[in-house]
């Protein structure tokens, strides 16, 4: 099964004597080609969420699917294996290597492969074009605007081709005119590549773009009722 | 590679800092190594190119020429024991020599004079001249670093506090012997210098300092049994018998070692704390997936090309240093010395990155997540 799914994921924190639970029973399937967004107050969980969905950290209980694999049956090296190949991240600003031009910050992760090719730097130079940075390839990290590094950083998350595209808060320092034009890019490469995506944010503004929303209050999940806007 | 070099090209002045210091200690480590090399063979050259594997003193000189007084009616008797090849004496003493008729104190000479049988394997080839012949007492082949004191051959040369005299007659090269340049002479002449005083030989019949022995089986032990009043030690050992030898290589071994382990502090804490530094930029690239061999590489590989890199530097320097350093001093670079001392600087830089890499191993990609920096 292709995708991401939640089968009743737990995660609880140890705090003295007491749990603390992060996430409590959460159960979702996202398939390939949806764009779903979560949202919450801080401290609900999402980041928890987030971290398990990709494969950083092991939930409690229940059990998580990537591409049909069950996460809980893969050793650390595995796991970034299936990090590199199946999930592409885009973090919130300044995750770029500071030392690497924007198409290097794209081969760096070919290289974590193997070896870079010709078809590889074709590629990336594309994906680059697609978001708009093809006259910025040899710009380093501190010569671009906040949007541009953001730019690459979704730029980068798609060079492997992966499964799934995860977005913790992808737009927090960017100006509202920004981020829309961040989430639509987001979107797009979502949809034209047949991705399964989620997406953390505190901006309401933004769901327009996605598929479904859902909450996240207290380390529970739910799909919101109000479906938005189907995206232009 | 990748990762090393893109960050080596961007963070230039960072890293040539570092490379400046790996430069300028592997520097010092080349030209101790090599002022260590040259004094020990100043101390022992003599010693420690002769053809022999064994040594025998006299009971009790512990390992050395000066406290040692034996007979060379024993040769024979040694050269007669099992696995043994060959055996030759030797005697030392120092002297003053000076040109003869020339009477300023600035022409005086400091050498050691080394009692040998001519044609024994104890016999160094001449590189000028012809060697010591049997009979021709007042002959003697000399180091050519006397050559600098003006010395040629055909000089008769005196020798302070004794009434004879000696004939250069050929040269020979890197021959010294307790830090004086070497004067070889036949023993029967060494003799009447050296025990001139009457009773000075003790009553001992021929006697000489010491006899090297040739044949890599020998045991010693059983020579010492053999033979009545005679020790036998190993080359080495005798060389570290050498008055000054062992304190001489001691501090400059002493020294080699401080600066190695100065080289392991300075690149662990160096690439320590950058990796500190860098740790949430890991976190980042682990999180998309590279994995800790990836990211150790890149470390261990930046090490390694910036140790190679100022290594090579400091051979540089160090030839270059070697080239306008007067002739007097004691130094003499051995390419073979200086390459494994390289070597052993390269390893100590690379086994100091992996302090770095285990730092690097703990990193939680987890961190990555949920962040603003
Ligand atoms: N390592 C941990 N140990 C204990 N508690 C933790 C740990 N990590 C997170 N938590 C707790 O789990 C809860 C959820 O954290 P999480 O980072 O997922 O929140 P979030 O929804 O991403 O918040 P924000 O919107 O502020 O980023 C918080 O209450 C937090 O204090
Ligand atoms: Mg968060």
């Amino acid at each position: 099964m292709q995708g991401i799914q939640f089968k009743n994921v737990s995660k609880f924190y140890e705090e003295g004597d007491s749990e603390f639970t992060a996430l409590n029973n959460v159960s979702i399937s996202v398939n390939p080609g949806e764009f779903v967004a979560v949202v919450g107050p801080s401290g609900s969980g999402k980041s928890t969420f987030l971290s398990i969905a990709g494969a950083l950290l092991q939930p409690s209980k229940g059990n998580v699917m990537i591409n049909g694999t069950n996460l809980k049956d893969l050793k650390s090296i595995e796991l970034a294996k299936l990090r590199l190949e199946e999930i592409g991240f885009i973090l919130q600003t300044s995750n770029l290597v500071p030392y690497l031009h924007v198409l290097d910050q794209l081969l760096v992760v070919k290289k974590m492969k193997g070896s870079i090719t010709a078809e590889d730097k074709r590629y990336a130079k594309e994906l680059l074009e697609e978001v708009g940075l093809g006259n910025k390839v040899k710009k380093y990290p501190d010569q671009l605007s906040g949007g541009e590094r953001q730019r690459t950083a979704i730029a980068r998350a798609f060079i492997n081709d992966p499964n799934i595209i995860l977005a913790d808060e992808p737009t927090a320092s960017l100006d509202s005119q920004r981020a829309f034009e961040i989430v639509e890019l987001i979107s797009k490469g979502v949809k034209s590549r047949n991705k399964a995506a989620i997406m953390v944010t505190h901006d309401e503004r933004l769901l327009t773009y996605c598929d479904k929303v859902y909450q996240m209050l207290d380390g529970n999940l739910e799909l919101m009722k109000k479906q938005p806007l189907t995206n232009h | 590679m990748f990762l090393a070099l893109k960050e080596l090209k961007h963070a230039k002045l960072r890293f040539f800092m570092i490379g400046m210091i790996l430069v300028l200690i592997s520097w010092l480590v080349f030209i101790l190594s090599g002022l260590g090399n040259g004094l020990s063979s100043l101390s022992a050259s003599s010693f420690k190119k002769m053809d022999a594997e064994f040594v025998v003193f006299e009971e009790g000189s512990r390992h050395s020429m000066l406290r040692s007084v034996i007979s060379d009616d024993m040769t024979k008797d040694l050269k007669a024991l099992p696995n043994v090849e060959d055996a030759a004496p030797m005697g030392y003493r120092s002297a003053v020599v000076l040109k003869e008729n020339v009477t300023s104190d600035d022409e005086k000479i400091d050498v050691s004079l080394l009692g040998i049988h001519p044609g024994s394997f104890l016999e160094p080839e001449v590189i000028e001249g012809h060697s010591l012949e049997k009979g021709k007492n007042t002959e003697v082949i000399v180091n050519d670093s006397l050559k600098n004191q003006g010395i040629h051959i055909g000089d008769t040369l005196e020798i302070e506090g004794s009434t004879e005299v000696i004939t250069v007659v050929g040269f020979v090269k890197n021959e010294s012997f307790n830090h004086l340049p070497a004067i070889l002479m036949t023993m029967d002449h060494w003799r009447t210098i050296h025990f001139a005083a009457p009773g000075s030989d003790m009553g001992i019949n021929n006697p000489v300092n010491a006899i090297m022995l040739q044949g890599k089986q020998i045991n010693p032990d059983e020579v010492n049994q053999a033979i009545e009043g005679i020790e036998t030690t190993t080359k080495k050992e005798a060389i570290n018998g050498i008055p000054g030898y062992t304190a001489e290589n001691g501090t400059i071994m002493m020294m080699l070692a401080f600066l190695m382990a100065i080289s392991a502090v300075v690149i662990t804490v160096f690439f320590y704390v950058l990796t500190l530094q860098k740790s949430n930029q890991f976190g980042i690239m682990k999180a998309i997936g590279a994995s800790n061999a990836f990211l150790g590489r890149a470390v261990v590989s930046q090490v390694f090309l910036l140790a190679v890199v100022s290594i090579g530097f400091g051979i540089l320097l160090t030839y270059g240093t070697a080239a306008i350093l007067p002739d007097e001093m004691p130094f003499a670079l051995d390419l073979k010395l200086v390459f494994s001392y390289a070597i052993v600087l390269l390893i100590v830089s690379v086994l100091s990155s992996l302090f770095s890499v285990r730092k690097i191993t703990k990193i939680d990609p987890l961190q990555a997540i949920g962040r603003i920096e």
